[in-house]
């Protein structure tokens, strides 16, 4: 009596999770969060190289980071990301995001800003191009032309590391610009620099990343530390410039290694072709199992039902927390889980009717058989789930998505085999096995065999 | 106990024969074609246009050049089921490649939002192959460990022996088929490695089942008899297994395609190889020891003398 309680008390907990599951997940649409390869938009690996001598430790990297996601957070789009995978490698994912060149161009950017009191500067060289540079800004032609400053010609008297807050504005003139706040150490700096320079009306360049952006004459002493960069920037560049600016200087050297840019119609044409293969998958492994096992075929209809039920419950309540989105990679992992999730019940069914071919009576057939077959199944799947995990842990880029389904459709499967499948087979063994055991592809004469 | 079923042991040299040929087969094959790997090893740029009925590959390559992508005459054009277009070039800088894929579009009319632009950098292909190789050898140790502790190291060694057969089929289909490895062939590789496992670790369940109470007949007998109990099991599974994986590769699309070729051919080589290798090369190993060679002898006594 005590096991059929624990049966009915299995399968009760499975009815809840399904209907908890459905109740998550529904509509599928909205309660799945679609991954970039689907929804579209701009996905980029990016790596970081130790900058100069500094080597790059946990430190810098963490700072790497960081900074990147403030710049995500300055491009303003909702949902952005930024994941560390590997050893030194970041993915950003910019959902959405429409001029991909410039978000590629501002995320790698170093973020070097420096003040330079122009008079300062002895090297005849730097001197011509920074004048160079100022003309082309001037002017409007893009400065990207011109080489950037040698650093060995300047010595700049403040950095970008004093900005502690940047903001999108418009100079006299109505065009873009940005004005920056600076630290007290900042401020003082940049109060006796401006207060010595502002008699004789000196000239401080401003520069970022070896490009001189402006160089005004000082008219007054700054000492409250606001101040303006103009430039010739478009409202998006100057948008761009604030991010940069506010995150800071990158510690490390930054490289771009993988860009995908995912059109949106594109994406949704990939996905309905996944999804058309997984349900010819389900339905064709559905349709095997019932002309093979016959009414436990049935019985693994509603296992692999349940199976779908509860994966896709667990997704959206991973998608709620941010730490799912569904890719193709993805996708294929579930498709490939469905063989997985239709093994375990073979297993059993097969063990079921061996068992009862050997002369043992359906229950006992039951209770043994599915003991055996979820041992084996256990350790089938354990070996599959060792080259997922490893492949999750240390693989980058997109394929860890196909890691990720495939070790929850493993673990799901367990689940369902273990509080389903196993009862179900338990309580059929009771009564409908032995009285039309042909339904069950169980023929009576197999006892004899 | 009567003798039933097909008498797999009994062939097992004509399986190892044909394990060791084909294993040789591939590794010519390799040596003789190689593998083309794709962009995501060597820098470049993938990009995918839809919607591009009526436009020829003539044309997408004029696009190209007039776009002045490096190298585009060698670029590789190729059209899909779905009226695109596939295009390889050589261009690894993300930037660029944008603007390359800019001009493109507006050269050939299409529209931009329905496309798909991948660029890789150079060095990154080293990046990814690293991770592969650490995610592979991770594995193996795992797998390996595992099947020891939980059956014995002999198991575990014949395991990953049919594990890589299994591992140079797929290369070697991969290699002849001339299609391009990505870090997709790469996820089912490994994958594979767990996924022809399944099969093994079945069979092996049983015969060490079998094994606990052995006396009446020889290891190689058992052995026969496991997987001839394990028959429908090993067909079933298997089925099932490569089921929804045709359906991925027939209907899957073109992104999911290469994985689930890999895939395929991998679970095909895998099922064959728990039978046709990892089995009958445990059961030999066994009846060198001791124990099963006694065993063995008493048996065949007892034959002769029936």
């Amino acid at each position: 009596m005590e096991s059929k309680t624990r049966n009915m008390v299995s399968l009760l907990v499975v009815a809840v999770l399904a209907t908890v599951a459905v109740w998550q997940f529904w509509p599928p649409g909205d309660k799945i969060t679609q991954g970039l390869d689907i929804k579209g938009g701009l996905s980029v690996i990016l790596t970081a190289e130790p900058l100069g001598q500094a080597p790059l430790t946990e430190d810098v990297l963490q700072r790497v980071e960081t900074i990147l996601v403030e710049r995500v957070n300055g491009f303003g789009v909702s949902e952005a990301s930024v994941q560390r995978q590997g050893q030194n490698a970041f993915l950003v994912q910019l959902p959405g995001v429409q001029n991909a060149r410039e978000a590629l161009r501002l995320l790698g950017e170093p973020g070097r800003l420096e003040f330079i009191e122009y008079a300062s500067i002895t090297d005849t060289a730097t001197i011509e191009l920074i004048n160079r540079q100022i003309d082309a800004e001037a002017s409007a032609t893009p400065t990207e032309a011109l080489p950037a400053l040698d650093q060995a010609g300047y010595a700049p008297f403040m950095t970008g590391e004093v900005v502690t807050d940047a903001q999108v504005t418009t100079d006299e003139f109505g065009n873009p610009a940005v004005s920056i706040t600076m630290s007290r150490e900042g401020a003082d700096v940049w109060g006796e620099v401006t207060s010595r320079l502002a008699p004789a009306r000196g000239i401080v360049v401003i520069a970022l990343d070896g490009r001189a952006k402006s160089a005004p004459a000082v008219q007054s002493p700054i000492l409250d530390g606001n101040t303006l960069i103009t430039g010739t920037f478009s409202i998006d560049e100057a948008r761009g410039l604030a991010a940069v600016l506010q995150s800071g200087a990158m510690p490390a050297q930054i490289e771009i290694d993988e860009s995908r840019v995912v059109g949106p119609t594109l994406g949704q044409d990939s996905l309905n072709q996944g999804l058309l293969a997984a349900l010819l998958g389900l339905v064709s492994v559905a349709l095997f199992m019932a002309v093979y096992y016959r009414g436990l075929g049935l019985l693994s209809w509603v296992a692999l039902g349940l199976y779908g039920v509860i994966f896709l419950g667990v997704l959206a309540v991973l998608s709620r927390l941010g730490i799912f989105s569904m890719t193709l990679p993805g996708i294929a992992g579930m498709i490939l889980t469905i063989g997985v999730a239709a093994d375990t019940s073979i297993l059993i069914f097969e063990r079921l009717k061996e068992e009862v071919a050997a002369g043992k009576t359906y229950r006992s057939a039951a209770k043994s058989g599915v003991r055996h077959a979820i041992a084996t199944s256990i350790d089938a799947d354990v070996v599959t789930l060792v080259s997922a995990v490893a492949l999750y842990i240390f693989a980058i880029g997109p394929v860890r998505g196909f890691a990720f389904t495939l070790i929850l459709g493993i673990f799901i499967d367990l689940v369902i085999a273990l509080l389903f499948t196993a009862p179900m087979v338990r309580i059929l063994a009771e009564g409908p096995m032995a009285k039309v055991p042909a339904l069950f592809g169980l023929k009576a004469g197999d006892r004899d065999a | 106990m009567p003798r039933r079923g097909i008498d797999f042991m009994g062939k097992r040299n004509v399986f190892f024969a044909l394990s060791a040929a084909v294993s040789v087969l591939a590794i010519v094959i390799l040596l003789v074609n190689g593998l083309t790997f794709g962009i995501e090893f060597q820098g470049g740029t993938v990009m995918t246009l839809a919607g591009a009925q009526g436009v020829d590959t003539e044309q997408v390559r004029e696009a190209l050049e007039a776009a002045g992508v490096p190298d585009a005459r060698n670029a590789v054009i190729q059209p899909t089921d779905e009226g695109g277009f596939i295009v390889r070039t050589a261009e690894s800088d993300t930037s660029a490649a944008q603007e390359d894929f800019g001009m493109i579009v507006s050269e050939l009319g299409l529209p931009e939002q329905d496309a798909n632009v991948t660029t890789i950098g150079p060095g990154w292909g080293a990046n990814v192959t690293n991770a592969a190789l650490i995610a592979l050898i991770v594995s193996l140790v795992a797998i390996l460990g595992y099947i020891s502790l939980r059956f014995e190291y002999k198991m575990s060694i014949t395991a990953v022996l049919a594990l890589f057969h299994d591992t140079l089929i797929v290369l070697g289909v991969y290699s002849l088929s001339g299609r391009e490895v990505t870090p997709n062939t790469i996820a089912a590789l490994l994958t594979i490695l767990g996924y022809s496992l399944y099969d093994t670790i079945v069979v092996f369940h049983r015969i060490k089942e079998n094994a606990a109470n052995l006396s009446k007949r020889s290891f190689m007998e058992m052995t026969n008899e496991s997987i001839n109990q394990m028959l429908m099991r090993w067909i079933n599974t298997g089925l099932v297994q490569i089921i929804p994986i045709l359906a991925l590769l027939f209907f899957g699309g073109e992104t999911l395609r290469d994985f689930a070729f890999a895939m395929a051919v991998g679970i095909g080589s895998g099922a064959y190889s728990s039978v046709g290798l990892a089995s009958p090369l445990y059961a030999v190993w066994k009846e060198r020891e001791p124990k099963f060679r006694a065993l063995k002898k008493r048996y065949e006594a007892q034959q002769s003398v029936k």
